[in-house]
């Protein structure tokens, strides 16, 4: 019996074990990564096109941060 | 009425502000070790929300972040990524240190460490850390409150007298009213420093270009050079930026003072929702921040010390008493910082150090007592290292940042559960060697191939432990059991 608790205890909790779980996960993942290099220093590196005068770096990082809150709140009204 | 003596009576209104919620939360305080350290663990999440972000930005980001856009242009944008990253992090472990304090009433990180890895080496080694490589933010937020209120008194207060004023102002409020007090300014300081940071960075452009958008077009036209990486100066390389990214999340959040205040929660959906919504704040302070330094790089370009580009924007362009009350909002800044961080001193060493190993089983009116004692010494070491120079604290203010980053391979052996444990010789052996390899990579040989020290170390550290404890003995079968398990039925509903 504690064998199999034991067992089942270490199961891992890297890896997400519902739907919900992988979703939230994956998507904070990549957008994330939309934020760091190399997209940062190849991708989004420059400041056109602007937006309403606000140089493309600038406001291309605004939208994936703000996407990755919309994940974060998601995740919280999915009760992951 | 001058500048000065607007600037100068609105901080000391705020400082008596602080003292006065001090006084009242010393009213509702028990003689109780668990109230006078986490508030009983009943706080709710407004003032939760409030004190994690008010004590996650300090100084720095009142007045340094202006500087970095100033100097260093648009890549200091990267912000964002360590400020969402810090939200992930409090979702994902913020919610497990919670609900493990409250499972084991751990007070202090090394609680938590010492107990999963059976070691009392481990507890004394984490307790150190957390102690060295935080008490030197006392020293850099007391030397950044001198010169607040030196710039604000136009230099009538020595930034020596300022930084011994507030530093005797946040001791007495802390030990009047343990935690509680440092919550109930931290609320007032985290509002008062948002409200300051947006209205002074909006007033200064609309003043200086017409407007934000105005201030975007200017900086396009005249410095194109601060608007794409790595910037000006080639700060802001991918080493850097993915260096940054972590030492200023998985860093800042495993420093004690922000550990502390998971286990204060009053339940794990106050945690979660804390995670999900702090990103908001931190990262919104930044975009006022980077009109401030974008523009003060136009109007006022080679400053000598760039931190200051604010507080001279503003006694150049704004009027006094916006002045005075944007300087009380980075006075604020810095005490609730200071504040924290004395309190999560004063907590390890109470707990792990006094309580463990000089005096145990005392009464716990003996412990509060002894933790306000405690207090009273922080204050005096932090005034003598604010006001002196040292050589050597050079050298830990540059580790400071990365110290507690090395807590973190030890920190998810706890909390994320894997196939296979790391041993308490492994995350012992894991961090001395970690925070050797920072010495090396932040100050021998700054930064090798581009990469961030803290990155470097990290990576040495994690090797390590995992090396040294495939050799060494795990925890044994009963701890991972119980402390893993409770992590199974939290998060998963059962341990099955």
């Amino acid at each position: 019996m504690f064998a199999l608790m034991n067992e089942y205890s270490r199961r891992s909790h890297f890896i997400p074990r519902t739907r919900d779980g992988w979703i939230a996960s994956g998507t904070f993942v990549l957008l994330f990564l939309l934020a760091m290099p190399p997209v940062t220093h190849v991708f989004l590196n420059r400041t056109e096109p602007t937006v309403a005068g606000i140089p493309f770096l600038f406001v291309a990082l605004l939208v994936v941060y703000v996407a990755l809150i919309g994940v974060l709140l998601w995740t919280l009204s999915r009760k992951v | 009425m001058e500048a000065w003596v607007v600037a100068t009576g609105l901080i000391v209104t705020y400082l008596l502000a602080t003292i006065v919620l001090g006084i009242i939360a010393n009213r509702r305080m028990r003689v109780d070790l668990e109230d006078f350290l986490l508030c009983g663990r009943r706080v709710g999440f407004v003032v939760l929300y409030l004190t994690v972000v008010a004590s996650f930005h300090s100084a720095f980001a009142f007045l340094g972040s202006g500087g970095f856009f100033y100097t260093h242009g648009v890549g200091f944008w990267a912000a964002g990524t360590w400020t969402l990253l810090v939200g992930a992090i409090t979702y994902v472990l913020g919610t497990r240190i919670w609900a493990l304090g409250k499972a084991f009433g751990y007070i202090t990180p090394a609680d938590m460490l010492a107990d999963f890895y059976e070691s009392e080496a481990v507890r004394v080694c984490v307790a150190i850390v957390s102690v060295v490589f935080t008490i030197l933010y006392i020293q850099v937020q007391a030397q950044g409150l001198g010169y607040i209120i030196n710039v604000a008194s136009d230099g009538r207060i020595t930034v020596e007298l300022g930084t011994l004023v507030l530093l005797v102002v946040a001791a007495a409020y802390l030990v009047v009213g343990g935690l509680r007090a440092v919550y109930w300014t931290d609320v007032l300081q985290g509002v008062w420093m948002y409200v300051a940071v947006w209205i002074g960075a909006l007033v200064l452009s609309y003043e200086l270009f017409g407007g934000p958008l105005d201030l975007w077009r200017r900086v396009s036209a005249e410095r194109p050079d601060l608007l794409t990486l790595p910037g000006p100066e080639g700060f802001f390389t991918p080493g850097m930026w993915i260096g940054m990214t972590l030492t200023l999340s998985f860093g800042i959040v495993f420093q004690p003072h922000m550990m502390i205040r998971y286990y204060t929660a009053v339940d794990a959906r106050t945690v979660k929702l804390l995670g999900a919504t702090t990103p908001i704040y931190l990262m919104t302070l930044y975009i006022p921040a980077a009109l401030v330094g974008l523009g003060g790089a136009l109007v006022m370009p080679g400053l000598d010390v760039p931190d200051r580009i604010f507080p001279e924007l503003l006694f150049a362009y704004a009027s006094p008493w916006l002045t005075g009350a944007i300087l009380a909002g980075a006075t604020a800044a810095a005490m609730s910082t200071l504040d924290s961080i004395l309190h999560a001193n004063m907590t390890v060493l109470t707990r792990d150090i006094y309580q463990r190993y000089v005096a145990p089983d005392r009464a716990q009116a003996h412990y509060v007592a002894v933790g306000r004692i405690i207090i009273a010494g922080l204050l005096v070491v932090g005034y003598l290292l604010s006001v002196g120079t040292y050589d050597f604290l050079v050298v830990l203010v540059t580790l400071s940042g990365a110290g507690a980053l090395q807590l973190m391979p030890a920190i998810l052996g706890v909390c994320m559960p894997g196939r296979r444990s790391l041993s308490g010789a492994g995350v012992l052996t894991g961090i001395l060697v970690g925070l050797l390899a920072l010495y090396v990579t932040l100050v021998l040989i700054p930064h090798p191939l581009g990469m961030h020290g803290g990155v470097w170390s990290l990576f040495v550290n994690a090797v390590v432990a995992v090396g040294v404890s495939a050799v060494t003995r795990s925890p044994s079968d009963e701890t991972v059991e119980r402390i893993h398990g409770e992590l199974e039925r939290f998060i998963y509903g059962s341990a099955e």
